[in-house]
């Protein structure tokens, strides 16, 4: 059982690290055919973990509706909307004469599915994120505060940064355009190469323990 | 309280209010401020102009309806281009709650400039794996995509004659509000299928993707809502973006004054304090 539960995980991350680690630098038609035909596997379980995405978030809200935990009234509101979303989505539209299958439209007629997906999920998202901004201008009245040289310096690079990416900023303060791109393109894109870089080793570091069995946390819990 | 002390206190509805009219004025009265072209934009601007009458393009619209305002003008704007430039337009996404959304902007672009679909253009969809995606694509484009998303047959269109992976696309252009988006375009496509990458994205994120400008990593960045109106600047076709710009520019303005009046108001205090010999907050 350990074998299966431990070993064997353990023994197919190692193999598949090296052979596919390897095989980005092998051109070989056998090579490439292997990435092609692993690749689509790698879809095909994508779509299977969506699946699975899908069922934990109904366990999940299942249970906060049963015991009537705080809250449960909008997991029973989750659970409609995405009961009917789905109904939708494999519903047979009469006006457009077959089935819907998951289509915003049939040969221009929008179907229920799609009138789901413009008229409610897109001005709900649009909605979410335009408030936002009102949110972001309160929080920067009441905490953008020079309280320090390091503070009124970065104050001042973001006053510069916000005139010089509006016309109305670049009229005002000519200047700003031209300092703002100075910022942008040497300043910035210094400190987020080495942040890259720092990121990237250590994914590169985090990968290589994973592969050599150092790294364990992705196989879950439970006794060794 | 001091009267600074009650300014710096200000209910934020009155900040909400702020911001709310110096959006709406401008959009109702436009102001039509010059918009300046940034080397950034420029540069995907100038290779699309650059690539001859029946090139690929492939457009991959990663982002979703929250990110709608600042990226579906970006995308207008490169098809517009693409398709007055008769390239042959390949779309997809790797949000699949994008997917709608992109169709529906390649649609309507597309019937805008004449273009038929399935001869001038395609619109691939969503499938499953953002990496894997791009491997496959990278490995054959008919095996990730068997089907557009109207369920027709990929390797019978006209549009993909002659196509058979990423290498033999031209130009990719991603549209991204986050990951998945263009350096997973550079990572697993561009790096290994050797094809040219440019990037368009919210301005959130611009900033993060300037080491990839910097390095030639992508070609060009058109960033936010100023980028997608520098382009249509560009092009000479204004729409959402142009018209977004006032409204823009008077939000950045009052931020800027709040800013400055709320370090005025923390000033005053931060002195009266030290004149009182009270601590300074």
């Amino acid at each position: 059982m350990i074998f299966l539960r431990r070993q064997l995980p353990l023994l197919i991350t190692f193999v598949a690290g090296v052979v596919f680690a390897a095989q980005y630098y092998v051109p070989h038609p056998t090579s490439e055919l292997m990435l092609t035909e692993v690749t689509k596997w790698l879809q095909i379980i994508s779509g299977f973990a969506l699946v699975l995405g899908v069922t934990s978030l109904f366990q999940i809200h299942a249970v906060k509706i049963r015991r009537k935990e705080p809250g449960w009234a909008y997991s029973l509101i989750l659970y409609s909307g995405i009961l009917g979303t789905i109904a939708a989505g494999f519903s047979y539209s009469f006006t457009a004469g077959q089935w819907v299958n998951g289509k915003e439209t049939i040969n221009g007629i929008v179907t229920a599915f799609g009138w789901i997906y413009s008229d409610m999920m897109v001005p709900l998202q649009g909605t979410m994120f335009a408030i936002l901004a009102f949110f972001i201008a309160s929080a920067a009245y009441r905490s953008f505060r020079a309280r320090s040289r390091e503070a009124a310096l970065l104050l001042i690079a973001a006053i510069i940064v916000m005139m010089g990416r509006v016309p109305l900023g670049e009229m005002l303060l000519p200047v700003s355009g031209d300092v703002t791109q100075w910022i942008l393109n040497v300043l910035n894109a210094a400190v987020r190469r080495a942040i890259l870089i720092g990121i990237s080793l250590g994914a590169v570091a985090l990968s290589l323990k994973i592969i050599f069995g150092m790294e364990r946390a992705y196989l879950g819990g439970g006794k060794d | 309280m001091t009267f600074a002390e009650r300014m710096l206190h200000i209910d934020r509805r009155i900040i909400f209010l702020v911001i709310g009219v110096c959006t709406l004025l401008p959009l109702l009265y436009p102001v039509g401020l010059a918009i300046k072209v940034s080397p950034e934009v420029r540069g995907v601007h100038d290779y699309i102009e650059s690539l001859p009458e029946g090139s690929v393009f492939l457009l991959s619209m990663d982002f979703d309806p929250a990110s709608k305002p600042e990226l579906q003008p970006q995308a207008v704007a490169l098809l517009r281009h693409a398709f007055k430039k008769n390239l042959r337009v390949i779309g997809m996404t790797l949000w699949v709650t994008g997917t709608g959304l992109a169709d529906l902007v390649v649609s309507q672009a597309a019937q805008e400039m004449g273009k038929v679909n399935g001869k001038d253009y395609v619109f691939l969809g969503w499938s499953p794996g953002v990496g894997s995606l791009i491997i496959t694509m990278g490995q054959d484009l008919y095996k990730a995509f068997p089907s557009d998303y109207n369920n027709q047959p990929t390797r019978e269109l006209a549009v993909l004659k002659g196509i058979q992976t990423l290498r033999d696309v031209n130009y990719v252009v991603s549209l991204a509000a986050g990951t998945a988006g263009i350096e997973s375009w550079y990572v697993y496509g561009k790096d290994k299928y050797k094809f040219e990458l440019g990037g368009g994205c919210t301005g959130v994120i611009a900033p993060g993707l300037y080491p990839l400008l910097r390095s030639g990593q992508i070609n060009g960045l058109i960033g936010g809502l100023r980028g997608a109106a520098e382009y249509e600047t560009l092009i000479g076709q204004k729409g959402r973006a142009v018209a977004g710009m006032d409204a823009q520019s008077a939000t950045h303005v009052a931020i800027i004054m709040l800013v400055i009046l709320c370090n005025v108001f923390y000033l005053l205090i931060r002195t009266s304090r030290g004149q009182s010999g009270q601590p300074r907050g």
